[in-house]
């Protein structure tokens, strides 16, 4: 049956037309991924309007491609400019740009270019094999659950907002609203269009995601009008050959490192909020912390490289699992994702990979060939890289926005959809000036309806409040929100050393287990029997310690 | 003493809001069927917003430095300091809205060369050569995107006043 997928996703694939599609897209994701100022989630949301006209199956392999060329272009900027090209290769210009200037540029990049590929091929194992089994797990939500997930969703990402915690939720919650405006999808009756026939459709998806994410990017980018006429690098030509030998001995010799790493990364990836800026530097503090020499970390090693550049490859593979398996992006740039497979009238959910399984498995597909392809195009995309890099950030800045507007009155050819961007532009813009994440509220725009819906559902089965604490899955989700909602809390007043911390952890493990328990079977009975003797060492060792977190901290 | 009267502002900003959209909710109709009116959603979703809010206001009030915005302003004081500091964005929406407001009279093309040409030339100046080169950037940029969802997309992008009788 899995044999018989991949060979219709295969055949549905191998094709010149596709490849020169996901060629295309890797080229263009890994300039995009190079030049400090574009994320990511713009080459991928700017994707979008080319793929419209394509069949599914291509449309989604060019924006997997363009995905997984982001994901490894920072790399080049951050080892030859000590520039990071994306926040998930802050980590790496901590050893890749010393190494550079120590005289091993090639060294430096091979090394970064192999193991964005080990990560992304680990990654890609992973995503094949346990997204058809967390789609099983999903199978057993119900609508209770559903909603206590994308509540959680929302929960965890305004959280990671960290100290600003209080403004990612109020930009969840506009997120939320932003989604109402419109003909409701259960009954169809108009919300908020405030009597005017254009907001009578609501806004289009992904003309606020592109307004949002890349026009107020685009905005922040030119801003200062000094550094908008400056280019990414006045060095002329940057002549580097990356050196594949010695790049891969230097890598086989650390394999853990780039398992541990690309561990990190997708477990990151499968956390809804949690992208490759957390995980590449989560996986270098690792590496540091596991290293014999620790000491050397930040002078131009191996070690320094391989992590962050495994991880934040590998991060992908957990969003697109999560995505795939249940529905809930893990992060904007899989909230793109989500749009593109909407905009293909294509839901994903628990039964996407049973109802879906061509384009489930074309998906997997695309991300295996794209990480091969990502390897063969680093080298020639180099030397594009170098003239980019000498395009004055204004100009690269007019001619997006001149295409912004194209590709958003492409999607549905009604010029609201460029109000709506201009709109959603301002708005971006103005949040992140005034420290606002966006993350939530696209996740809140993305996640707002299926919110919604299910509530909907639930209420339509039983006007009882009573199952979202009775239903297993939903009380497992509204668990882990309350505490993912007060992690930033317990992160400061820990700082402080106050006394509710030293509980914190172990009433998380006694209160996850009790949903555990009502799971029933036998795994996760044992798992939960498991969580609580972790809970209660911890509060054994704060005890022996004199309920002081002493000896954590020296590990931390 | 500034930011913290900012982040109050905006604070109070989205409480106003949030009673805009409060009252606004009064004129969705509720249809005899389903048992989740179509506005209790946003009302759950505005009451959380102005509980949201209304801590984001006290703690802007109390100094909380949790809710001060980081970073120093390094403009100078006044309007004029203001429109100084901003001066690209606020050229990048002005441009904008004048290209979606002119679209039907200028069409995709026209339009967004004039765009893309007029903020190259207002970001990066209009020394030297630069006109030159803005006008073969924007001619070659837009154009290809222009041909490839014309002719390789078959979008039927507007044409404007002008190349309409073509």
């Amino acid at each position: 049956m899995v044999i018989d997928n991949i060979l219709a996703a295969i055949d549905v694939l191998a094709n010149t037309h596709a490849f020169l599609l996901m060629a295309v897209g890797v080229a263009g994701g890994l300039i995009a991924g190079a030049i400090p100022g574009f994320t990511i989630a713009m080459a991928v949301v700017l994707t979008l309007p080319f793929t419209f006209g394509m069949s599914p199956h291509l449309g989604l392999a060019t924006m997997v491609s363009v995905l997984v060329g982001g994901l490894s272009g920072g790399l080049m900027a951050g080892i030859l400019t000590g520039i990071p090209g994306t926040p998930s290769s802050v980590a790496t210009t901590f050893d890749g740009f010393p190494m550079a200037r120590n005289g091993e540029p090639g060294l430096a990049l091979g090394i970064g270019v192999w193991s964005s590929f080990c990560g992304g091929i680990i990654s890609a194992v992973l995503l094949m094999t346990l997204a058809p089994q967390l789609a099983q797990i999903g199978l057993e939500f119900n609508p209770w659950g559903y909603f206590m997930l994308v509540i959680f969703a929302l929960t965890i990402t305004a959280s990671l907002a960290g100290k600003n915690m209080i403004k990612g939720l109020i930009a969840g919650a506009l997120g939320l609203l932003i989604r109402t405006v419109g003909e409701d999808e259960a009954a169809g009756m108009a919300r908020f269009d405030f009597g005017t026939d254009a907001l009578l459709g609501g806004f289009d998806f992904i003309a606020v995601l592109i307004g949002l994410f890349a026009f107020s990017q685009l905005l922040n980018d030119v801003r200062d009008p000094e550094t908008a006429k400056k280019s990414l690098t006045q060095q002329g030509n940057i002549r580097v050959k990356i050196e594949h030998r010695r790049a891969i001995a230097a890598i086989l010799k650390r394999w853990q490192i780039v398992i541990r790493s690309s561990l990190i990364g997708v477990f990151t990836g499968i956390l809804p909020g949690a992208g490759g800026s957390i995980a590449n530097i989560l996986a270098y503090d690792q590496a540091k912390k596991a290293s014999k020499y620790p000491e050397k970390f930040g002078t131009g090693i191996a070690d320094g490289i391989i992590a962050p550049e495994s991880s934040n490859n590998a991060v992908e593979g957990g969003a697109l699992m999560i995505l795939m398996a249940l529905g809930i992006p893990g992060d904007v740039t899989a909230a793109i994702m989500l749009g593109a497979l909407l905009m293909h009238d294509v839901v994903p959910g628990p039964s996407f990979i049973n109802d879906e399984p061509v384009l489930a498995y074309s998906i997997f597909i695309s991300f295996f060939i794209a990480t091969f392809m990502m390897l063969g195009l680093q080298s020639v995309m180099l030397k594009v890289f170098v003239r980019v890099t000498r395009v004055p950030m204004y100009v690269l800045a007019s001619i997006i926005l001149g295409f912004c507007g194209i590709g958003v009155f492409a999607l549905q050819n009604v010029t609201f959809d460029i109000w709506t961007l201009l709109w959603f532009g301002v708005l971006g813009f103005t949040m992140r000036h005034f420290g606002f994440p966006l993350a939530p509220m696209i996740l809140g725009v993305v996640l707002g309806n299926i919110a919604e819906l299910n509530l909907a559902r639930a209420l339509a089965i039983t006007t009882d409040l009573t199952p979202f604490v009775t239903r297993p899955w939903s009380l497992f989700f509204m668990i882990i929100a309350v505490f993912s909602a007060f992690f930033p809390l317990f992160q400061g007043h820990r700082e402080k050393k106050k006394a509710w911390t030293l509980f914190y952890l172990p009433l998380a493990c006694f209160a996850i287990a009790l949903p555990l328990f009502m799971m029933g079977g036998t795994f996760r009975p044992v798992l939960a029997t498991i969580v609580i003797g972790f809970g209660a060492y911890q509060l054994w060792r704060r005890r022996q310690n004199g309920w002081r977190f002493e000896a954590e901290e020296k590990t931390i | 003493m500034e930011r913290l009267n900012r982040d109050a502002v905006i604070a109070i900003t989205l409480l106003l809001f949030c009673g805009v959209f409060f009252w606004a909710s009064f004129d969705i109709r509720t249809p005899n069927y389903g048992v989740l009116a179509p506005s209790t959603w946003p009302r759950v979703i505005i009451g959380v917003l102005t509980f949201l809010s209304l801590i984001y206001l006290v703690q802007s009030l109390r100094g909380n430095p949790e809710t001060v915005t980081a970073g120093k302003s390094d403009r100078e004081p006044g309007i004029r300091g203001w429109v100084d500091h901003w001066r690209n964005p606020l050229w990048c929406f002005g441009l904008f809205f004048a290209y979606v407001a002119l679209l039907p009279v200028l069409g995709m093309l026209i339009d967004g060369i004039a765009f893309v040409y007029v903020l190259m030339g207002v970001l990066g100046g209009w020394d030297g050569k630069k006109p030159l080169v803005h006008a073969y950037v924007s001619v070659l940029a837009i154009g290809s995107m222009w041909s490839l969802f014309t002719f390789g997309l078959d979008v039927i992008l507007p044409t404007g006043m002008f190349m309409d009788p073509f």
